[in-house]
């Protein structure tokens, strides 16, 4: 229990550094791409978080995002946003045995396909409230579709990127 | 009673969710106003230090090329100098020159972090307070105008660049002299707009924007950008595309002005106003 806590901790404390210091400085097309692959610290709570907690959890990393990039309250609100629909997500994609109270949602225990549709839809979610949030013109609608739609893609394969190099069998309790 | 319990028990994740929304909303929306808390948390010496460090470490492999525009600005400035220039009259009447006093005063900085692909850009600078930087100086780079200073903490300071969407200066054409306002809506980093100039002042891309001097934040006729196209299809006014001389993307020396009026200029003009609203009331 103990070690779960840690380890979320300074998993979160890692990707919002690694946000903040490394994936925020890419710019690719003037910013037409923009991932926030820290919402990945999110996605990776393990299925017995209690509902309440998870959105709890969401208010705490994007606030903490929040310090480190954009006005606050812009990552906090999307990230609530997301912990609130993670356990949903989670319950329409539930296999028919349930899942593994004691397993996190990782592409090695619940395959790719499961992975890809669960992260997909949540970061979806996300970058379509940040961004609808932080600006949202008529003027530019498709830009802003194309900004979006990308974004998501573009973190879904560093999330994806990153499940296959740090869990692996050796360190699984990471 | 339990009706309304039983109630409560089926929808508190919906009700937390609406309150938690609530709170991040309402600091949302507190904090977007000019000269807020926002900018002191930007500049709060925690982040502004993780950021310097990371700045240190990325300026460390770009030392060649700051070194090189380093020493073009050397020697422009040692160009300027006075022993460079020829005396065209030999007898000269005293030594001290009191016909002139300064007025600015020019101060370095680095930056430590800065964004330049969102609608609201920040940069932060490693001088606050002790520094002597002080909200509401002006900040340019090599020559061209950067921004101006929202807020300082002891060693950091927050400037909102050009490309901020509340961004607002006062310039003018070099060739006319015509005044405008420089001000930049999203998108390319680079190229912001100039908006209130009249179509009867001829404006062609190529013509060089400088500062009007009217704002207590940066001395008259410091580069801005050069005139990249002009749009005349609506109203009465140009909308003037201006490449911008300072490059967002690459900034890591800047340069702090202090007006050494503004508190003079500011308060007389807060004197004017005041007489004149009392004045109106009567």
């Amino acid at each position: 229990m103990l070690q779960t806590v840690s380890v979320n901790i300074v998993r979160v404390l890692f990707l919002v550094l690694l946000q903040a210091l490394v994936v925020s400085r890419v710019q690719l097309f003037d910013g037409l791409i923009f991932p926030w692959v820290y919402i990945f610290a999110i996605l990776m709570l393990p299925f017995e978080t209690p509902k309440w907690f998870v959105m709890l959890v969401g208010f705490m990393v994007g606030l903490l995002m929040d310090y480190f990039s954009g006005p606050i309250g812009l990552h906090t609100s999307a990230c609530i946003f997301l912990g609130f629909l993670q356990p949903i997500v989670q319950k329409i994609l539930a296999p028919r045995e349930g899942y593994d109270l004691t397993q996190r949602p990782t592409v090695q225990r619940m395959g790719l396909a499961w992975y890809v549709t669960y992260a997909g839809v949540l970061t979806l979610a996300h970058h379509s409230w940040f961004f609808v949030m932080e600006v949202f013109r008529f003027s530019d609608f498709l830009y802003q579709v194309l900004h979006i739609l990308l974004s998501t893609f573009a973190t879904l394969v560093l999330m994806t990127i990153g499940q296959y190099l740090i869990y692996n069998s050796k360190n699984a309790s990471l | 009673m339990k009706n309304i319990l039983a109630l409560l028990r089926r929808f508190y994740l919906f009700l937390l969710f609406l309150a938690l929304q609530g709170l991040a909303l309402s600091l949302l929306f507190r904090n977007n106003r000019f000269h807020s808390a926002e900018m002191v948390r930007h500049s709060s010496d925690l982040v502004g230090s993780v950021y310097s460090r990371r700045s240190q470490l990325s300026e460390y492999l770009r030392l060649g090329e700051i070194n090189d525009q380093l020493s073009l600005e050397n020697a422009l400035l040692r160009s300027a100098a006075s022993e460079n220039y020829w005396q065209l009259r030999t007898e000269k009447d005293s030594l001290r020159d009191t016909t002139t006093m300064q007025r600015y005063f020019y101060r370095t900085a680095k930056v430590v972090n800065a964004s330049v692909n969102r609608e609201k850009n920040y940069i932060t600078i490693d001088r606050g307070m002790l520094g002597e930087v002080r909200a509401d100086m002006g900040v340019i780079a090599g020559g061209n105008i950067v921004g101006v200073v929202r807020s300082a903490s002891e060693h950091f300071a927050v400037v909102m660049p050009v490309i901020h969407s509340d961004f607002k200066a006062s310039v003018r054409l070099k060739r006319s002299g015509a005044f405008g306002s420089l001000v930049w809506r999203g998108g390319n980093a680079q190229l912001a707009d100039v908006i209130d100039i009249p179509k009867n002042i001829p404006v062609a891309s190529g013509d060089t924007i400088v500062t009007s001097g009217y704002s207590t934040y940066f001395p008259a006729n410091i580069h801005v950008g050069v005139v990249e196209w002009v749009d005349d299809t609506d109203n009465d006014y140009h909308l003037i595309k201006v490449r911008m001389g300072a490059d967002f993307r690459r900034l890591d020396h800047v340069l702090v002005v202090s007006d050494i009026f503004k508190e003079e200029q500011d308060t007389l003009l807060n004197k004017v106003e005041q007489q004149d609203a009392a004045n109106s009331k009567r």
